[in-house]
């Protein structure tokens, strides 16, 4: 007895920890609750770099980490996933979109200098074509048309405009000064509605950047700031800067920007550049309503189906079933309540695991109680019956929880964040229920032998052989 | 009600089979008209979801149902004619589509996302779902769900020999097979009746029943072992015959607890959890069948052509008492 009472002290001490717990220390809801962006960032090899290696995805990560921060996110999260993949996650984000713009982006800032001999050959060329064009505007307007000769003068100016943007490439050459020199970039208005992207350059880069506006200017040749090898901007440098350059570290990219791509390229550039490409190769946004919703089936689900399989087992198993039912209201809130402690993220798929194990708790009394029956039939007296149906079937219950942990161990080692999820409440809620089973079943039931007017075997199992009832009272 | 699993055990593998074999069926037209046993969702073969409810707090909003042809309008213009658009009506009675697509990207999005706007009206975001995944993603997603249900399946193999003995663990297995295969099969029965597609949940499910349907087998194989200790010189169908009935109370009630929750989960769980609840139903109804009729059939018809009672000595065994 003194066993037993300590036992049922340790329970109510836990039952009420739990239930602190619970109030005070709420679950955190995954996104597909709560309502977010999810993305699955795949980097992929480029031609300098032609394998991902741990170093190339955590400076992946640091940029995404960078922007995510500028994005204004709370409690993002952002983690790797195997070799080469970078999960982010964005609770409560208001404009996916964006979010998908900006984390896809490399953003590799290139100054580059327009050469003067490709620069002399363009001009020669687009001549060429403007006196061509001159010439079919002629040949069309005539009177007697020349097919043949209109399509041969058609040829010409593709053959040259084909020319022009095969050296388009090559028109502007590297300079060394790129994003890596910046120290800082944001979004400015300019005149009228337009905006425009101010940057500011490390030391070096300022000296680099004066070098390049004093060789520039004055010549006609364009300064060509380019982001991901295609030209943003191509602006010419003004006479006055021969001398020194433009001095003091700062420039302004003009472009066709408004607000919203000019605070998403300054944001890009501020978390820095990718050193190789990615891909976004997975999003999931889901609405915060519908997270709601969810939420609200699965209180439904829940409710639902411990208040089932309550009255199953009151009606099947009478006061063994009543003490069962007790042991499986605290099952869940001990569950529960290891969830808030452990920071288990909640997830629809875990919400699922959850309610699913409330139906597998009850197994292991269901497996002692029917032992406890077979033992009374026998003719066993009732505390020998309840004792050995406890004693007996702990092998089984042991083996089916090892299986199920193992197929939890396997989801869990190599599934993706929802699925893992599952695995975690499964294998929690399985391992709470052993415990709620063979100790919280065990000690209520034990007390309820103690109490005289308890003490009737057909209030443990029905239909049972006068002969034995009067055995099983002794 | 005494069941005599051995002697009409040709009844009990004839059901099996026959829902097997249906299945496979099943699995083998579909493989032809959708090059997949079963009809794999976005989660698979990659793809973008749009499911978009109209934002009915304003004004005018939702004067119009939606018209269905206007919709699909819109995606033929922009060369997305081929999509799966379907009208979709919530519990409060409010309108929305939802439109499966191939892969497109934020730009392609946004822009279908404005012109269907500008077609039907203005949506709510906080009831927008989109999920685009890329090919690379269901690639991954299925190999390593493969993989988890091998290495569920060697790690129960290794426990179960290790508890019991190596043929017991086999036959649990052939019991494991058989309730993927019925519910596989069922599914794919389901992809070709109402178009049932099978996600990411769907390979949990699998995992899941690996780990809870063997339980039923592990309380027919204790009491088996249990009474072989006992009695040793009983025939091997006997022992088997009385192990099954006399833990068949326990059998179909630790199924029907674990049903009773997942019906709930199954009526009121939404879309996503619908057929995760319905598949787990199916598999652990069928990991009660092939414990019952299965794996202890297989063990006292293998036990009997070798006459292997005598290497009964058990490892590992609670004493009683």
């Amino acid at each position: 007895m003194q066993k037993q009472r300590s036992l049922l002290a340790l329970i109510v001490v836990l039952v009420i920890a739990a239930i602190v717990t619970i109030v005070k220390f709420p679950v955190a809801l995954g996104l597909d609750l709560q309502g977010g962006t999810q993305l699955t960032i795949q980097v992929q090899p480029s031609e300098e770099i032609k394998k991902i290696t741990e170093r190339e995805l955590e400076a992946v990560q640091t940029v995404v980490e960078n922007r995510v921060n500028g994005l204004g996110v709370s409690e993002p999260v952002i983690q790797t996933v195997g070799q080469d993949q970078i999960l982010v996650q964005l609770p409560g984000v208001n404009d996916p979109e964006q979010a998908e713009r900006v984390l896809g982006g490399t953003a590799q800032l290139d100054f580059r200098r327009e050469n003067a001999e490709t620069r002399a050959f363009v001009n020669n060329r687009q001549q060429q074509i403007q006196s061509l064009i001159a010439e079919q505007q002629k040949l069309q307007s005539a009177k007697e048309r020349d097919e043949k000769a209109i399509a041969a003068n058609n040829a010409q100016i593709e053959a040259k405009i084909k020319e022009i943007t095969e050296l388009e490439t090559k028109l502007f050459e590297r300079t060394g000064l790129t994003g890596k020199n910046l120290k800082y970039a944001q979004a400015t208005p300019t005149q009228g509605s337009s905006w425009s992207v101010a940057l500011e350059f490390d030391a070096k880069g300022g000296e680099l950047f004066a070098q390049l506006t004093k060789d520039l200017a004055g010549t006609g040749r364009r300064l060509g700031i380019f982001l991901d090898d295609k030209p943003i901007s191509t602006p010419v440098v003004g006479q006055e800067f021969a001398k020194t350059g433009i001095t003091g570290g700062r420039a302004e990219i003009t472009g066709t920007f408004d607000l919203e791509s000019a605070n998403e390229l300054a944001l890009q550039l501020r978390g820095g550049a990718l050193p190789v490409p990615v891909k976004i190769e997975e999003i999931r946004t889901v609405g915060a309503t519908l997270g709601r919703d969810s939420i609200q089936r699965s209180i439904y689900a829940g409710v639902a189906g411990l208040s089932l399989v309550l009255i199953f087992m009151v009606v099947y198993y009478r006061l063994p079933g009543l003490i069962a039912d007790i042991s499986l209201v605290i099952y869940a809130l001990l569950t529960w309540a290891t969830f808030a402690l452990l920071g288990v993220t909640l997830t629809l798929p875990g919400i699922a695991g959850f309610i699913l194990s409330i139906g597998m708790a009850v197994d292991a009394n269901v497996l002692i109680f029917e032992r406890t029956r077979e033992e009374l039939r026998a003719g066993k007296s009732l505390y020998r019956s309840v004792e050995s149906g406890f004693y007996r079937a702990f092998s089984s219950i042991l083996d089916s929880n090892v299986t199920t942990w193992i197929a939890c161990a396997a989801l869990f080692w190599l599934g993706s964040g929802l699925v893992k999820g599952f695995a975690l409440t499964l294998a929690l809620g399985v391992a709470m229920s052993m415990f709620t089973a063979i100790t919280c079943s065990r000690t209520f039931l034990m007390l309820a032998i103690a109490i005289p007017n308890l003490r009737k075997p057909e209030l443990y199992c029905p239909s049972l052989p006068a002969s034995n009832k009067a055995q099983g009272a002794t | 009600m005494r069941l005599n699993i051995n002697k009409q055990r040709s009844l009990w593998w004839g059901v099996s089979l026959v829902v097997i074999l249906a299945g496979l069926v099943a699995m083998g037209i579909s493989w032809q008209r959708y090059g997949a046993p079963l009809r794999p969702s976005l989660d698979f073969v990659g793809g973008t979801r749009l499911q978009l409810q109209r934002d009915c707090s304003k004004p005018e909003n939702c004067a119009k149902p939606i018209d269905i042809n206007a919709v699909r309008q819109v995606m033929t213009e922009r060369g997305l004619g081929n999509s799966s658009i379907q009208l979709v009506t919530d519990e409060r009675g409010q309108q929305g589509i939802s439109i499966r697509t191939n892969t497109l990207d934020v730009e392609e999005r946004t822009q279908l996302q404005q012109a269907l706007t500008k077609e039907i009206g203005t949506f709510d975001p906080k009831a927008t779902q989109i999920d685009t995944v890329g090919p690379l993603i269901g690639q991954q997603l299925l190999s390593s769900g493969l993989i988890a249900l091998l290495v569920s399946f060697a790690g129960i193999i290794i426990y179960l020999s290790l508890r019991f003995q190596l043929d017991y663990a086999i036959f649990a297995i052939v019991a494991l097979f058989h309730d993927v295969l019925i519910t596989t099969g069922i599914f794919g029965i389901l992809g070709l009746v109402q178009g049932t597609e099978v996600d990411s949940l769907f390979i949990v499910a699998l995992l899941t029943i690996t780990g809870f349907s063997v339980n039923d087998t592990v309380v027919i194989y204790d009491r088996i072992r249990e009474t072989l200790k006992v009695s040793p010189d009983l025939p091997i169908d006997q022992v088997v015959d009385n192990a099954v009935n006399q833990t068949l109370g326990r059998s179909i009630n630790t199924t029907l607890t674990v049903l009773l929750t997942l019906l709930t989960l199954f009526i009121f769980g939404g879309e996503t959890l619908k057929n995760f609840a319905l598949a787990l139903m199916i598999g652990f109804g069928a990991g009660a069948y092939s414990s019952i009729f299965i794996a202890s059939t297989l063990l006292s018809l293998w036990r009997e052509r070798t006459g292997g009672q005598s290497q009964n000595s058990d490892q590992l065994s609670v004493e009683s008492e």
